[in-house]
C-alpha cells in the first residue's frame, strides 16, 4: 500500500531530512513512526500525502507514484487519504461539524448522507455535544479529536496522523487508538507518527524509528503480544 | 462511523466508485442547494466587508455605466436621425426650358426608384405662390411679368446615412435635364456621422472597461484568495481541486458583476432623468417633444447579464491563477 524505496529528501535550503528510506507498509497494517523532535518524522508522512517531492528514491502509496503526479492525480490521491495534521489545519470560521464534513463537500456528498457520516465520526472521538462550537472554543485535545474526525470521516484507504495524541490524556489517547484499530481491521493502513513510548508500547504495533533521517530500526510486533 | 461495515478487498477500486456515485447520485436539486449554499457563502462574507465591497461594486458599476451610457446616447441619437428622415431632403432644380409636363414625368419616374422614398414636383408657378406666402410679398411678385424661378423636384431618399445621399446626389446630377441638386440635409449627415463617432467610442470604451473591469475584479478576488489562504491550503490537503477551491470565488465574481449590473443601470436612470429635466427646456425652443429614452428592459438585462459575465470570467482566471500558487 506504501512502499518506500531508498527514498531521500533534501529541502530547498540544503537540510536532509530523510536518507535512504526504505519499507513497506500494507493494507490493514498500523505502524509507528518514532524519533526525536526534527528524526524526519512529518517530513515522511509529507511525502506520502504529496506535500513534498522524494528528492530521490521511488514511493509509491495506494498505487500512485508519487516521484510523477499531476495536479489533478494529486487531489484525487489525497481525496484517498485521511490526514491528522500536528498544527490540526482546522478551519477557525468553521464550525466543528463543518470542518468535519469538508471532506466530505469536496468529494460532493449530499447534505444528508454528510451529515449521519460527520455524526458518526464525531461519536466516535466524543464530540457529538459539540459540533456547533468554533475551533477557537475547544481545548487543545478536542481540536485534535476534531482532526481525528475530520481523517476519518471519508472513510479513507490510507490514514496518517502526526502526533495524534499530543494533547491527549491516555484515557482519551486509548479511545483514539480504538478508533484507528477499528479501520485497522477493516483493512486501512495506518502510519502514525508519535513520541509517545508507553502508548507505542501498550498497542504493540509495528514501529519504525527514524534517527536524524535515517532508518534506525523496523520492529516488527513482538511475538507474545 | 460504520468503517466495519465496509467490505473491503480491494480499498482503491471500491472507493473510486464510491467517490462517483455520489457525485452522480446528486440530484438536480440537491445542485441547486449546493450552489445555493455557496451563493450565500459568498454574499455573507462580501457583507462581511461592506465598505471594500461596495467600493468595488461602485467601480464596477461605473464601469459598466460607461459604454452602456455611450451605446445608449446612440441608440437616441439613431432614433432622432430617424424622426427626421422627412427632412433628409434633396432638390433638384430643373433647367429653365423644361415643361411642366416634363418635370411631372421626371418626378414620377424618380418615384420607381428604390433608393427614392418620395418625390414630387413644384411647377415654377407653384414655387412663385409659395415663395409670395412665406416672403409676403404676393403684392410685389404680381406686378412681375416673369417667372424668375424655375422648375423643381423635392426627394426623400430612403436612406438617410451621409454616404447614400451623397451617391444619390451624384446620379442625380447626371440626369439630363436636372440644372442644380441642393442637399438639403448637411446638418441631419453631421448627426449621423456623430452618432457613428459615439459608436465607436462606445466601442473602444467597452473594451477598456473589459480590461479595467477584468483588473478591478482580478485584484479584489486575489486580496479574498490571500486573506483565505489558510482555508484553500486545508481544502487542498484534503483533496479539493483548484475548481472547487475557487468556486466560492466565482460566486464573488458573479455577485460584483450583477450587483454592479444593476446599479449601473439605476445610476442611469438617474442620470437620464436628470438630463431629460434639462433636455425639456432645450427641446422646447425647437418646438420638438423629443426625449432621452432610458436603456429600456433588454439593454438593461443585456448589461446586467454582460456585467456579470465579465466579472465572473475575471473571477475565474484570478482565482485558478492564484490558487495554483497556494501549495501546501
Ligand atoms: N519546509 C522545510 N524546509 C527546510 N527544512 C525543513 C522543512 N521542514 C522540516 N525541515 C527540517 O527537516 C528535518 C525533519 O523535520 P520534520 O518536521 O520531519 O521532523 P519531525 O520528526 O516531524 O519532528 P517533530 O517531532 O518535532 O515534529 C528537521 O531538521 C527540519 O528542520
Ligand atoms: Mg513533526
Amino acid at each position: 500500500m506504501i512502499k518506500f524505496d531508498n527514498v531521500s529528501k533534501r529541502y530547498a535550503d540544503g537540510q536532509e531530512a530523510l536518507s535512504g528510506i526504505s519499507f513497506e507498509v500494507s493494507r490493514g497494517e498500523f505502524a509507528f513512526i518514532t524519533g526525536h523532535s526534527g528524526a524526519g518524522k512529518s517530513t515522511l508522512l509529507k511525502l506520502i500525502l504529496a506535500m513534498e517531492t522524494p528528492s530521490s528514491g521511488q514511493l509509491i502509496a495506494n498505487g500512485v507514484n508519487l516521484n510523477r503526479v499531476s495536479k489533478t492525480q494529486i487531489a484525487h490521491h489525497r481525496r484517498q487519504i485521511g490526514t491528522v495534521f500536528q498544527d490540526h489545519q482546522l478551519l477557525r470560521d468553521r464550525s466543528v461539524y463543518e470542518n468535519v464534513a469538508l471532506p466530505l463537500e469536496i468529494c460532493g456528498y449530499q447534505p444528508n448522507d454528510a451529515a449521519r457520516r460527520v455524526r458518526a465520526a464525531l461519536d466516535k472521538v466524543g464530540l457529538l455535544n459539540k459540533e456547533k462550537n468554533f475551533p477557537e472554543a475547544l481545548s487543545g485535545g478536542e481540536q485534535q479529536r476534531v482532526g481525528i474526525a475530520r481523517a476519518v470521516v471519508n472513510r479513507p484507504s490510507i490514514i496518517l496522523a502526526d502526533e495524534p495524541t499530543g494533547n491527549l490524556d491516555p484515557e482519551l489517547s486509548a479511545e483514539v487508538m480504538k478508533v484507528f484499530q477499528q479501520f485497522q481491521s477493516v483493512g486501512v493502513c495506518l502510519l502514525v507518527a508519535s513520541h509517545d513510548a508507553a502508548l507505542i508500547e501498550r498497542l504493540n504495533c509495528r514501529t519504525i524509528v527514524l534517527e536524524g533521517g535515517k532508518l534506525l530500526a523496523d520492529q516488527k510486533l513482538r511475538p507474545h503480544a | 462511523m460504520s468503517a466495519t461495515k465496509r467490505g473491503n478487498d480491494n480499498p482503491n477500486q471500491p472507493r473510486l466508485n464510491r467517490n462517483t456515485r455520489a457525485g452522480q447520485s446528486e440530484s438536480f436539486g440537491d445542485l441547486v442547494k449546493l450552489h445555493r449554499r455557496f451563493a450565500r457563502g459568498s454574499a455573507i462574507r462580501l457583507l462581511q466587508t461592506p465598505a471594500s465591497s461596495l467600493v468595488t461594486l461602485f467601480v464596477v458599476a461605473v464601469a459598466l455605466l460607461l459604454p452602456a451610457l455611450m451605446f445608449g446616447l446612440n441608440s437616441n441619437l439613431a432614433s432622432l436621425l430617424a424622426g427626421f428622415q422627412d427632412s433628409a431632403q434633396i432638390t433638384l432644380y430643373l433647367q429653365d426650358s423644361v415643361s411642366e409636363a416634363d418635370g411631372q414625368k421626371v418626378s414620377d419616374d424618380l418615384l420607381t426608384r428604390n433608393d427614392i422614398e418620395d418625390a414630387y414636383y413644384v411647377s415654377p408657378s407653384q414655387a412663385l405662390d409659395e415663395f409670395g406666402a412665406s416672403s409676403g410679398l404676393e403684392g410685389l411678385l404680381i406686378e412681375m411679368t416673369a417667372n424668375p424661378l424655375p422648375g423643381a423636384i423635392v426627394l426623400t431618399p430612403s436612406d438617410v446615412s451621409s454616404s447614400a445621399v451623397d451617391e444619390l446626389a451624384r446620379q442625380l446630377q447626371e440626369l439630363s435635364l436636372v440644372d442644380v441638386v441642393q442637399v438639403d440635409s448637411l446638418w441631419l449627415q453631421r448627426l449621423a456621422a456623430i452618432s457613428n463617432l459615439v459608436n465607436a467610442i462606445g466601442s473602444v470604451l467597452s473594451v477598456i472597461v473589459i480590461l479595467g473591469l477584468f483588473f478591478v475584479v482580478g485584484n479584489t478576488i486575489k486580496l479574498a484568495i490571500e486573506n483565505r489562504k489558510a482555508e484553500i491550503l486545508v481544502i487542498k490537503l484534503l483533496g479539493g481541486s483548484d475548481m472547487y477551491a475557487a468556486r466560492p470565488f466565482l460566486y464573488t465574481g458573479l455577485l460584483y458583476g450583477l450587483g454592479g449590473g444593476i446599479l449601473a443601470t439605476l445610476l442611469q436612470g438617474i442620470i437620464l432623468a436628470t438630463f431629460n429635466s434639462n433636455l425639456e427646456v432645450l427641446m422646447r425652443l425647437y418646438q420638438s417633444d423629443f426625449q432621452l429614452r432610458g436603456f429600456g428592459l433588454m439593454s438593461s438585462l443585456l448589461v446586467i447579464v454582460a456585467g456579470a459575465a465579465i466579472s465572473w470570467t475575471a473571477a475565474l482566471m484570478a482565482s485558478l491563477r492564484h490558487i495554483r500558487a497556494i501549495d501546501p
